[in-house]
């Protein structure tokens, strides 16, 4: 049972190739533009394609029913249509195949104070957590998060790294910007550079000394295992 | 407010076929052969049957198509569909093609949603702004379209058209209703069985998606089923602007709530929103009854310069 792309190529990203083995996590770095939003659109099937595999099955032969059970994607700001979905709504609209109850779900992130407010009016630190939430809910398979620790303050994202490492979520691809993050979770790192992935490896390969400086240059230090851009 | 709208509603449905410029005693309906029996059962019933369908029906059209293309002002009227299916109306009865007005006024309808389509596939993430600009492009090819009919119609043709084109709701007896009346309850009953799709699609169509809607199915059969209706309303009753506009918002307004929660309090208040204009249309006291579609489009015109300016803010 894996997933997987093979020798992929749009205007975008170019031999884009990525194997992964059931339960396995992934953590997506790479600069700004480099291509990672649009990868993890390809793979969850926003953006069409014949090329992607999820769990030995062609995703775009399966049915929108079951795909929506073998993947999920959170997008890092939470767009919404219409004023009168309150966050309540819309975690209840979340909910699909997970046996965690919208109400627990709501305590894991403290979201008992925003349940009644319309999704429109939330800040981006509060979007980012309800649809943190609403990923515990929809309990697909696999759940990509695109960047979903940007806009949190610094409580915030220790709430979001254990939630992130917990077993209420079965397999993760994780999309950030934040080393530390990518650090402490320990996962599998892919480094997408220009449309390319130019690192996949074992994050312990990842943070070698050497490595870091190819890719980061002199814009990073690494101070007690945290990194902290140069300024 | 609760009871009031409700029992506002059915007084005006059971007073309106009472009112007009013949006064009708309600002992002399029953009296078969009688003036009044005639123009009650033949004239003023169907006239407000008519009126409460065909307001459903374009009030739901508004609702759904505000839905589907998340944009507060497209309907079917301010997306040309109405106007193609004007076009395919007087079509018909420039050529002579009498007995298929409604089919001809269906096919415009659609030929305007398949455009409407092929052009919102183009634009990335349902820029449904730019939708707006091409509704309001295929409403000038539309009408430009029509001047061709006019100067290639005679007199009485174009005098039909023109009378067509103010909307009117003058039928008489029930056997042309029939149409309007399927249609209607079909389009209701269609949504009702989309209600929670179109809950998700009011999120985000990427959230649908994942949700495990079926988007473009869903989105598809909607678009068609509202073009079909539409279609057939406007081939009976002419273009009646604004209906579809302004009650989706007036009742979001007052219910507080999502589209898919406002299905059937939108498709009541807008057959009794046309019934009511009709009222007024038909007791102003002149010679002959003003078009319909002039007064949807007085109160409706300044409603959406409202909409405008208040979405900008």
């Amino acid at each position: 049972m894996n997933s997987s792309i093979n020798n992929y190529s749009n205007n975008i990203l170019t031999n884009i190739t990525l194997t992964l083995e059931k339960d396995e996590n992934l953590i997506i770095l790479g600069s700004n533009g480099a291509g990672k939003s649009t990868l993890a659109k390809l793979l969850c099937g926003i953006t069409p394609s014949t090329d992607v595999t999820i769990n030995n099955q062609k995703l775009h032969t399966l049915s929108a029913k079951e795909r929506s059970k073998q993947i999920n994607y959170i997008p890092p700001k939470l767009e919404i249509f219409d004023a009168y979905i309150t966050v309540k709504a819309y975690l209840e609209l979340s909910r699909l195949y997970a046996t965690i109850s919208v109400d627990e779900a709501i305590k894991t992130l403290d979201l008992k104070a925003l349940t009644n407010h319309s999704c429109k009016t939330l800040s981006s630190g509060e979007q980012q957590r309800v649809l943190l939430v609403s990923s515990l809910l929809h309990g697909a398979n696999i759940t990509i998060y695109d960047e979903p620790t940007a806009n949190l303050d610094p409580n915030r994202t220790i709430q979001v790294y254990k939630l992130l490492k917990s077993d209420s979520i079965k397999s993760r691809i994780i999309i950030t910007h934040d080393l530390t993050l990518a650090y402490r979770l320990g996962y599998r790192i892919i480094y997408m550079k220009e449309g390319a992935i130019h690192f996949d490896g074992t994050n312990k390969a990842f943070f070698e000394t050497e490595n870091l400086k190819q890719f980061f240059g002199s814009s990073l230090k690494k101070i007690d295992n945290h990194f902290v851009v140069n300024l | 407010m609760r009871y009031l709208f409700p029992l506002l509603s059915i007084a005006i449905i059971l007073i309106a076929p009472f009112l007009g410029q013949i006064p009708i005693e309600i002992s002399q309906i029953n009296i078969p052969n009688s003036m009044e029996h005639t123009i009650f059962w033949k004239i003023r019933l169907p006239r407000i049957v008519v009126a409460f369908f065909t307001g459903a029906l374009l009030g739901l059209s508004g609702l759904l198509f505000q839905s589907l293309f998340r944009n507060p002002m497209s309907t079917p009227f301010t997306l040309g569909v109405a106007s193609g299916a004007t076009l395919g109306t007087a079509f018909a009865i420039v050529f002579g093609l009498t007995s298929m007005v409604a089919l001809f006024g269906f096919l415009g309808a659609m030929m305007t949603v398949i455009t409407l389509f092929s052009i919102t596939s183009r634009l990335s993430g349902y820029e449904t702004n730019s939708l707006l600009l091409v509704g309001i492009a295929l409403s000038f090819f539309y009408s430009a379209s029509l001047m061709v009919l006019f100067y290639l119609s005679d007199e009485s043709q174009s005098y039909e058209i023109i009378r067509f084109t103010m909307g009117s709701l003058d039928v008489v007896g029930f056997g042309d209703t029939f149409p309007l009346i399927l249609s209607s309850i079909l389009l209701l009953l269609l949504a009702i069985y989309y209600k929670d799709a179109i809950r998700l699609l009011l999120t985000s169509y990427d959230n649908a998606f994942l949700k495990g809607i079926e988007v473009k199915r869903v989105n598809t059969v909607l678009l068609i089923a509202v073009s079909i209706a539409v279609g057939i309303a406007v081939s009976l009753t002419g273009p009646i602007g604004f209906v579809g506009l302004i009650i989706p918002h007036i009742i979001k307004n007052i219910y507080q709530q999502s589209a898919d929660r406002l299905l059937i309090p939108t498709f009541f208040y807008s057959g009794v929103f046309l019934v009511l204009c009709d009222l007024i249309a038909r007791n102003l006291g002149t010679s002959s009854d003003i078009p319909i579609g002039v007064i949807t489009s007085f109160l409706g015109g300044p409603f959406f310069v409202y909409l405008l300016i208040r979405q900008k803010t």
